[in-house]
């Protein structure tokens, strides 16, 4: 998929850069543009290792595991037929405190390891509603601090930095809302097979 | 709306607050341990992705550099200031739901093109933070479990892609 991404923007540009001919434009964007992805990369490392750092305290000390209790209530509504049948249900809290923390690393091995529980003795192809909502949370990634865009911000001197944060909470919440409604109405009109 | 924009400088400095106390008080175990632990990995992912990074970069910069990124915004751009989305952000919603590594090298064209502080570079920064790459998430997903029929997973995720993009760009205007 990343490939077929880069072949795209490739050839689509050295077409381009042919026919209407800026070929040194295109040359040194080349240019730019690897030096510019040390840049970027230096941009988020810091900030990176520092966060990863305090995340692995809050787990190692047991918060993850408090903020799955206090989630239980909530998601016994997003995904009945796991919380009633009692499946998966400690894989689906740990992801989505997981993922509520940022532990973006970590949120998506517990995911499929929560599908893979949800799965256990199914012989079917076709994915369960559930795991369905479970996918679509996972889509909307609604997490407390987007630490690599405010440290990409601030290393490109954006004075307005933190101050995202409220706009990108409303934005990933209602999407994540969305999400779950759309998944259990589309959900409510067909059977799991 | 300013009290609001004041809790967004709260976030880190509580968080911080509690991890410090763990370390200070913990007794289970050192957790100034885990933090290194934690920091090592974190350091180890942010290195790694630079291969993926450096090629998507490069790509994303010719796509710009060579003048057809600007040949397809400036066409498609009465459309899209209709509906008010810049249509600078176009390889960055491209990008979007297929790769983090892609959208992050959009995100930083962006950002270096036209100002972190500009409308479009706005826009961009919420809709890389408040979604994840959702094409990317549904296949990884299901693919170990073998679950090839995921029914209606991939058409939600790309309706909630598109509709962050307008309400990304609908905050942005509102809150700045």
């Amino acid at each position: 998929m990343l490939g077929k991404c880069f072949s795209v923007f490739c050839l689509s540009s050295i077409a381009y850069a042919l026919v209407f001919g800026d070929l040194r434009a295109l040359c040194d964007s080349v240019l730019l543009g690897a030096s510019k992805s040390v840049t970027v990369i230096i941009s988020i490392i810091g900030f990176m290792t520092f966060w990863n750092g305090v995340m692995e305290v809050l787990k190692d000390s047991g918060i993850i595991s408090f903020l799955s209790r206090l989630l239980t209530p909530l998601l016994k509504h997003i995904f009945p037929s796991s919380f009633k049948n009692k499946v998966a249900r400690d894989e689906i809290t740990a992801c989505i405190s997981a993922g509520v923390l940022g532990l973006s690393n970590a949120t998506t091995p517990l995911a499929i390891s929560a599908i893979e529980k949800m799965n256990e003795g199914r012989s079917s192809s076709y994915a369960t509603k559930d795991m369905i909502t479970l996918a679509i949370i996972g889509c909307a990634c609604f997490n407390l601090i987007p630490t690599t865009i405010i440290s990409m911000r601030v290393s490109q001197g954006a004075s307005i930095s933190y101050e995202i944060i409220v706009p990108v909470w409303i934005c990933s919440f209602a999407c994540m809302s969305l999400g779950i409604i759309l998944s259990r109405v589309i959900g409510a009109f067909s059977a799991d097979r | 709306m300013q009290i609001v924009e004041k809790s967004s400088f709260f976030v880190i400095p509580f968080i911080l607050f509690v991890v410090g106390v763990i370390i200070l008080f913990g007794r289970k175990k050192d957790y100034f341990d885990s933090f290194l632990t934690g920091a090592k990995n974190g350091a180890t992912s942010a290195v790694s992705l630079l291969p993926t990074m450096c090629a998507l970069i490069v790509g994303v910069s010719m796509f710009t550099g060579s003048g057809i990124g600007d040949f397809i915004s400036e066409g498609l751009s009465p459309f899209f200031d209709r509906i008010g989305v810049p249509s600078e952000i176009l390889p960055l919603i491209l990008t979007r739901p297929i790769s983090g590594s892609a959208s992050l090298a959009s995100l930083g064209e962006i950002l270096s093109r036209y100002g972190a502080d500009s409308y479009p570079a706005l826009c961009a920064s919420v809709i890389v933070a408040s979604t994840d790459t959702v094409v990317y998430v549904i296949s990884i997903y299901f693919a170990k479990s073998k679950l090839k029929k995921t029914r209606y997973a991939l058409p939600i995720a790309l309706f909630i892609s598109v509709f962050s993009v307008f309400l990304s760009c609908i905050l942005v205007r509102a809150f700045f």
